[in-house]
């Protein structure tokens, strides 16, 4: 049996989504096929225990593309931006506890409790940020610029790139050459002296990658996560993931869940479809994968097809997944001793920048934290309905629990990892035990299984200079692959992963090229 | 430093000359005597014995050792034979020669292959998704080449089998005088010969057998110089001389495809994806640019040239493997001589090179620089077919 499409993309999650979306809206005819049941891969709610849901294995939903919203009309699919992204709370074990606003007026009461100069340290960080931003905002939102094969509107737009960068003056220019390698810790210890905003502001750097705060490089994935700053989603993932499905549907685009793809075709170097498990064949000229690029390329393509030297770059990228998901099921909000009567909607654990960069050590040698630096979201704190009336659901991002852990992932060593991740709770809210309903913990091994990310990686591998400039290798870096009518189109294309949907669109906008 | 091979307790007494050199890692004799010339003669005229050790090998077995090899190389090798041998080179993905040397079937999925470099990393990397395993076995298994027309009577003496009935590039497990062995009827010098590989651990016992059996065929050792000239002879191209590998080459031109090395031949294009298929397809339908050719210089010119200076001409006797241009009639650069030698059974000058397609028509007249008191000269020279020598027995 098979059927003729325009397009087939392969993965439902928010970016697959997103490029089903545009070229729908330009007349194709689209499928996204997914072998989960659901839509949204990891920007979807799952319930995790009769009546708790989750929304969504990723967090931060505060970096979706405004322009992505307008061009496919979300909002009138039902999304809605809150006023304010909801500030990460960072409870210490003797102190106040630090609640971690964006705008540093709202944050400045928080901070002077720590500092009272790190309150305008925080207001010109804020300035510099904002006037850097339009150069960081343009790589991200447009392709990559081109570096192999250059033609007259490459060198253009490499020189419009640079003029930009020059634009800002020389101090600026030379300022953001300085401080893209460097390593987030050493640049904020530059801007700011409490201990607790350091490691508030230094956070996002080291989430989700193979990556402490001393690492040189970490400094760009702060620079990456201040600057695609746009506004929270309502609902979280979940609910993006719902309005980009309406979307897509109201163009048209057929969605079909339960349809693992089994293999991509090719011949002669141009793709003609994929096939699914069940046996069903989808014919297409164009064949978007959303999906990790190893999965693509080293798992869906007959192994003999791939140049050699294109499959060892693949090999080479990086992609070792540093994250256990916890799902806690809770039947009230536990009490952080530093303020008791407060529940916040994020919390992240580590108090000091050094605490992050000891919860990061272990992993390099294939073991985990001994104390691991959580970034906690209860999303019932927004939406009291994705669990019984009064309960509670924290979803846990759990740093640093390697892939590779050496011995390798077993329900004993998940268990022993998850006992590791309450001690750090427990300092900070003694008793959290006695609300805990249900759990579940997932290793980056089970991430891998159940989501199809290479390495249980959540960014579709990992965000350091070298796979952001070029991502994931040279010979697909702008969305094109060495087979004709066959594109990248999710997270592990420029600009990287995390929920932007910046990819999805970029590389709709390149198929349209084709 | 150095490392000696497994029979270097054999060799180190014979070479008095002390003219050693280090090939890959390991001391080899360049010639035993002070002059190579008797031990040329000896591969020509009677039998030598030449320690090929450090030539590198690996063996390759598995289900999938053939289709992997065919994925690899530009042949197909699930056509070759269990007790067959066949040359062949590999190219990386732009359809450019990495290396050349010999694959040996020597059972059903296992397979030896020679080459001039360390190939292993390059090996494992073309492996994924097949199930294969290789082995350098470099070190594990000595290498002897017995070469020139008394070899075949010289092992047919002491082998448990019929040396007659293994044909040129046949291969075949036995026992010579008692130790067990693969003997292949393949070798460098374009002659009738064979080589013998062996256990590392059974190496001294293998020379000694040879050495004695050899006695009445007046097999001499020999050395790389006196092989260097026999390869020549044979026109072999050798890596790192005649062409460089592409993973060494800091620039295109630097680059050779197997159409630009004579080894057209050996591409087989038709058939599943190998490693630089597209290109080579391309080229072919193209037309490479370059052609490798054999140069036979002109003895008169040379030695006018000579003359000139009131000098006596020399002799090449040593192979010489620095790059000579060659020019068109207008002194227009038109390629390079990458390695030649006088030939001492042809009385030629020979030099094999690579010269722009229109100038590869046997015959044409190219002129080749030589250098004489420091200055260049150019002397003519005649595009020849190569072999230059190319003796029946080779393949009787």
């Amino acid at each position: 049996m098979s059927s003729r499409y325009d397009v087939v993309v392969i993965g439902a999650g928010h970016n697959g989504l997103t490029t089903a979306a545009y070229l729908a809206k330009t007349g194709k005819k689209v499928v996204v096929v997914d072998g989960r049941d659901t839509v949204g891969g990891l920007a979807t709610g799952e319930e995790f225990h009769p009546g708790y849901r989750t929304a969504g294995v990723l967090h931060d939903t505060t970096k979706v593309r405004k322009w992505v919203i307008d061009d496919l009309e979300l909002r009138k699919h039902g999304l809605e931006t809150r006023k304010a992204a909801p500030p990460a709370f960072i409870p210490q074990v003797d102190g106040p506890g630090y609640l971690h606003f964006r705008d540093p007026r709202a944050a400045q009461k928080e901070i002077e409790a720590h500092s009272q100069q790190d309150a305008e340290s925080y207001r010109q960080y804020r300035a510099f940020l904002r006037k850097i931003s339009p150069i960081f905002q343009s790589l991200f939102d447009e392709p990559p610029a081109a570096t192999e094969n250059l033609g007259i509107a490459d060198f253009w737009d490499l020189g419009k790139r640079a003029l930009s960068l020059r634009m800002l003056g020389k101090t600026d220019m030379m300022e953001i050459f300085r401080i893209v390698p460097m390593c987030v810790a050493d640049w904020v210890n530059e801007w700011f002296e409490s201990e607790i905003l350091r490691v508030a502001v230094a956070g996002p750097a080291i989430f989700n990658t193979m990556t402490g705060p001393w690492s040189p490089g970490s400094n760009l994935n702060l620079l990456m996560s201040e600057i695609l700053f746009e506004s929270a989603v309502a609902g979280g993932p979940a609910a993006l993931t719902s309005a980009l499905e309406k979307a897509a549907r109201a163009q048209g685009v057929e969605i079909r869940t339960g349809a693992a793809v089994t293999h991509i075709k090719v011949a002669e170097g141009k793709v003609e479809g994929v096939s699914l498990a069940n046996g069903e064949a989808l014919e297409a000229d164009q064949v978007a994968a959303s999906c990790h690029p190893k999965h693509l390329f080293l798992d869906l393509l007959p192994t003999r097809a791939l140049p050699i030297q294109f499959e060892q770059n693949l090999l080479n990228y990086r992609s070792r997944g540093v994250v256990a998901k916890i799902n806690l099921a809770l039947n009230g909000y536990p009490q952080f001793r530093c303020r008791p009567d407060f529940q916040p909607e994020i919390v992240r654990t580590g108090e000091h920048i050094d605490d992050l960069e000891r919860a990061f050590d272990p992993a390099k040698y294939r073991m985990f934290s001994v104390v691991p630096v959580l970034v906690i979201w209860a999303p019932t704190v927004e939406n009291p309905s994705l669990a019984p009336s009064g309960h509670h659901v924290f979803s846990i991002q759990a740093h640093f629990a390697p892939y590779d852990l050496e011995g390798g992932w077993s329900d004993a060593r998940k268990e022993e990892f998850f006992e590791a991740a309450m001690s750090v709770l427990n300092g900070y809210a003694p008793g959290i035990e006695q609300y805990i309903v249900a759990a579940e913990v997932s290793s980056p091994v089970d991430l891998e299984d159940r989501y199809g990310v290479t390495g249980g990686h959540l960014h579709h591998g990992e965000h350091a200079i070298d796979q952001l400039v070029v991502r994931p290798v040279p010979e697909c870096s702008r969305y094109r692959t060495p087979f004709e009518g066959l594109f990248l189109c999710g997270s592990g294309s420029h600009p990287g992963g995390g929920i932007t949907c910046a990819p999805g669109a970029l590389a709709a906008r390149a198929m349209q090229g084709d | 430093m150095p490392i000696p091979t497994p029979f270097h307790s054999r060799t180190s007494e014979l070479c008095y000359s002390l003219a050693w050199k280090d090939w890959a890692g390991y001391y080899t004799v360049s010639s035993y005597d002070t002059s190579h010339e008797s031990e040329y003669y000896a591969l020509r005229h009677s039998a030598g014995l030449i320690d090929m050790t450090p030539l590198f090998k690996y063996e390759v077995h598995g289900p999938d050792a053939a289709a992997f090899l065919s994925r690899m190389t530009v042949k197909d090798l699930h056509k070759l034979k269990v007790g067959r041998v066949t040359y062949l080179c590999w190219c990386d993905d732009d359809g450019k020669v990495i290396d050349d040397g010999t694959v040996s079937c020597l059972d059903e999925n296992y397979f030896r292959v020679t080459a001039a470099e360390p190939s292993l990393s390059w090996f494992d990397r073309q492996s994924r998704g097949y199930d294969v395993t290789i082995e350098d076995s470099t070190a594990r298994i000595a290498t002897l080449s017995l070469q020139g027309p008394t070899s075949r009577d010289l092992l047919s003496g002491v082998v448990n089998t019929d040396m007659e009935a293994l044909r040129f590039f046949g291969v075949v497990r036995c026992r010579l005088d008692g130790t067990e062995v693969w003997i292949s009827r393949t070798g460098y010098t374009g002659d009738l010969g064979y080589e013998i590989w062996v256990d590392s651990n059974h190496a001294e016992r293998l020379y000694d057998s040879v050495m004695a059996a050899g006695q009445p065929y007046d097999l001499l050792p020999c050395g790389l110089d006196a092989m260097d000239v026999t390869r020549i002879e044979a026109g072999f191209i050798m890596n790192g001389v005649d062409y460089h590998s592409a993973n060494h080459c800091l620039i295109e031109e630097q680059k050779s495809s197997p159409y630009e090395l004579g080894l057209g031949w050996a591409v087989q294009l038709d058939r599943e994806t190998f490693t630089g298929q597209a290109a080579l397809r391309k080229e072919k339908a193209a037309g490479s640019k370059r052609t490798f050719v054999g140069l036979d210089v002109d003895w008169a010119e040379v030695e006018a040239a000579f003359d000139k200076f009131g000098l006596p001409p020399e002799l090449p006797a040593h192979g010489w493997r620095d790059g000579r241009p060659v020019y068109d009639d207008n002194q227009n650069w038109i390629g390079q001589a990458t390695s030649g030698v006088w030939s001492p059974t042809l009385k030629k000058n020979l030099a094999l090179a690579q010269v722009a397609t229109p100038f590869a028509k046997v015959g044409t007249r190219v002129q080749f620089e030589i250098t004489v008191e420091n200055r260049r000269q150019v002397v003519g020279a005649t595009v020849v077919t190569t072999p230059f020598f190319n003796p029946p027995r080779k393949r009787s």
